[in-house]
């Protein structure tokens, strides 16, 4: 009868230990996910001068397009709350879409070495921004599905983990934000 | 939730293969129970030990040192970011969307299009791509097939196929030595009063024979399996059924086939290099390329994120 009880407590005890520590995980990867987030848009936020003064050298007379983005930019790397960090990069990728949009204009801007290499990179960061996004939401879906379901939903203001908010694009046509259903 | 978005293909993928495996385990079991039963227990007791024994030296060697080993065994050659920049930038996309640490990049000289993965664990990862896949194939399409090849890291596809090789290998060396045990009149003397029963006798003789030919088929069920999965897998990362569908119709429409130094790497590239020789669908080890060009369509057809 002894060994019957201690068993059980112990099976207790693991299995508050698992969802607990489930709990933890989540939460952890979620951060590690916006960290990836905010890595990204920095490398973004860091192709944007060499970008703009290679387009300049082409094309003088666009300077409303370049003000624009200079200025996303500047909003952008100041944005600190998640809100303001995907409003500030929804308006940023716009920017870009619209400095891209006058370097077709220039065929001999495009032909230039420098700026292909450099539209490589943006590119490229663009897919790495949207796929950090989508990862963050992913996770932040999990996290919210586990803080609100049974059993680990016991846990959560033990662990203090509590449901968190997603990373939402402003410009609809980047929006990646999953449905969540319980 | 539709039947065909990528979270229930990769459930019920995942479903069949536990459902694989545990029928390779039945099979092993029963194998173990012919032997019970026509050698008694003293043959029994110390044969399926050294079968399994040496199923697992051979594939366990070749499991922990698979990143080294496959490379040899098909000419890959490591590369670095300097030698390829759009390839380890488009590998690094995939690598954000999955979560995965990054893993070594190979290139194989050939004219075929093709690419795998290998490796024991995601920190020991490694993928591989031909020289002609990367000429034929646009940013998406590639995009796709590193998905592809990233969700084999992702689902552990090596381990899980070191298991069904291991199992498959015990199976075979058991039944090898129970039958010509049996020709030579073994230890069925020794073992006739304990197990008199000639039904039971014939049953474990039936066993023996048809053991090896259904775990090679449970074997490239559960690599098809596999297959579907990192599809199903692929599109969870990059939302973007059409890229790796692109891909595999390039792959389909192309005949060239990988000059391969081994067939035993075979099941590892993302189209099978042996898909000529098969002898039916029920022995190959990928599902046909067609059927998977149609369900990732389907996927498309779902819309953007396929919720």
């Amino acid at each position: 009868m002894e060994l019957i009880i201690i068993g059980a407590v112990v099976l207790l005890i693991v299995f508050v230990v698992a969802q607990y520590n489930r709990l933890i995980r989540l939460n952890i990867t979620v951060d590690e996910a916006f960290a990836q987030i905010e890595v990204q848009l920095k490398r973004r936020a860091d192709l944007i001068p060499n970008l703009v003064e290679t387009v300049k050298g082409y094309a003088k007379h666009e300077q409303s397009t370049f003000d624009a983005v200079v200025a996303a930019r500047a909003k952008a790397t100041s944005a600190s709350s998640i809100t303001d960090v995907a409003a500030a990069d929804g308006a940023l990728t716009n920017a870009l879409r619209g400095l891209l949009a006058v370097a077709e204009a220039y065929p001999d801007l495009k032909a230039s070495s420098n700026f292909l290499s450099l539209q490589e990179e943006l590119s490229t960061t663009e897919n790495k921004v949207s796929f950090a996004r989508q990862f963050y939401n992913d996770n932040v879906r999990s996290l919210n599905t586990a803080v609100k379901t049974v059993p680990t939903n016991f846990f959560a203001g033990f662990a203090k983990v509590t449901s968190r908010e997603f990373y939402e694009v402003e410009n609809a046509a980047d929006r990646n934000v999953p449905n969540v259903k319980f | 939730m539709a039947e065909n978005n990528f979270r229930a293909l990769q459930t019920a993928n995942k479903g069949k293969t536990y459902f694989l495996l545990a029928a390779m385990g039945l099979l092993t079991w029963l194998v173990a129970y012919a032997a019970l039963t026509y050698f008694g227990v003293g043959t029994a007791s110390t044969i399926v030990p050294v079968a399994v024994g040496f199923a697992l030296i051979g594939v366990w060697g070749s499991y922990y040192g698979s990143d080294k080993l496959v490379l040899t065994m098909t000419g890959a050659k490591l590369i670095t970011r300097e030698d390829a920049p759009e390839l380890f930038n488009v590998i690094e996309e995939v690598v954000i969307a999955s979560g995965l640490p990054m893993p070594k990049v190979a290139i194989v000289e050939d004219t075929a299009p093709n690419a795998f993965a290998t490796g024991r664990n995601p920190e020991h990862a490694l993928i591989a791509f031909t020289t002609r896949i990367l000429e034929v194939m646009d940013r998406d399409e590639l995009q796709g097939v590193i998905a592809h090849e990233m969700s084999h890291v992702a689902n552990r596809d090596t381990l899980v196929s070191a298991v069904a090789a291991t199992t498959a290998g015990a199976i075979a060396i058991l039944s090898d030595f129970l039958t010509r045990m049996m020709w030579f009149g073994g230890g069925r003397d020794r073992n006739r009063d304990s197990n008199g029963n000639p039904l039971a006798l014939i049953f474990s003789l039936v066993i023996l024979i048809l053991a090896p030919i259904a775990a090679i088929l449970l074997k490239s069920a559960i690599s098809r399996k596999r297959e579907a999965l990192a599809d199903a897998t692929a599109v969870s990362f990059t939302r973007n059924p059409a890229g790796l569908r692109k891909a595999l119709e390039v792959l389909a429409a192309d005949t060239t086939v990988v000059r391969q130094k081994s067939n035993a790497v075979a099941h590892i590239w993302i189209e099978s290099p042996l898909d000529g020789q098969a002898v039916s669908k029920l022995f190959s080890t990928h599902p046909p390329i067609q059927e998977r060009i149609a369900t990732l369509k389907a996927m498309e057809s779902l819309g953007p994120a396929g919720e």
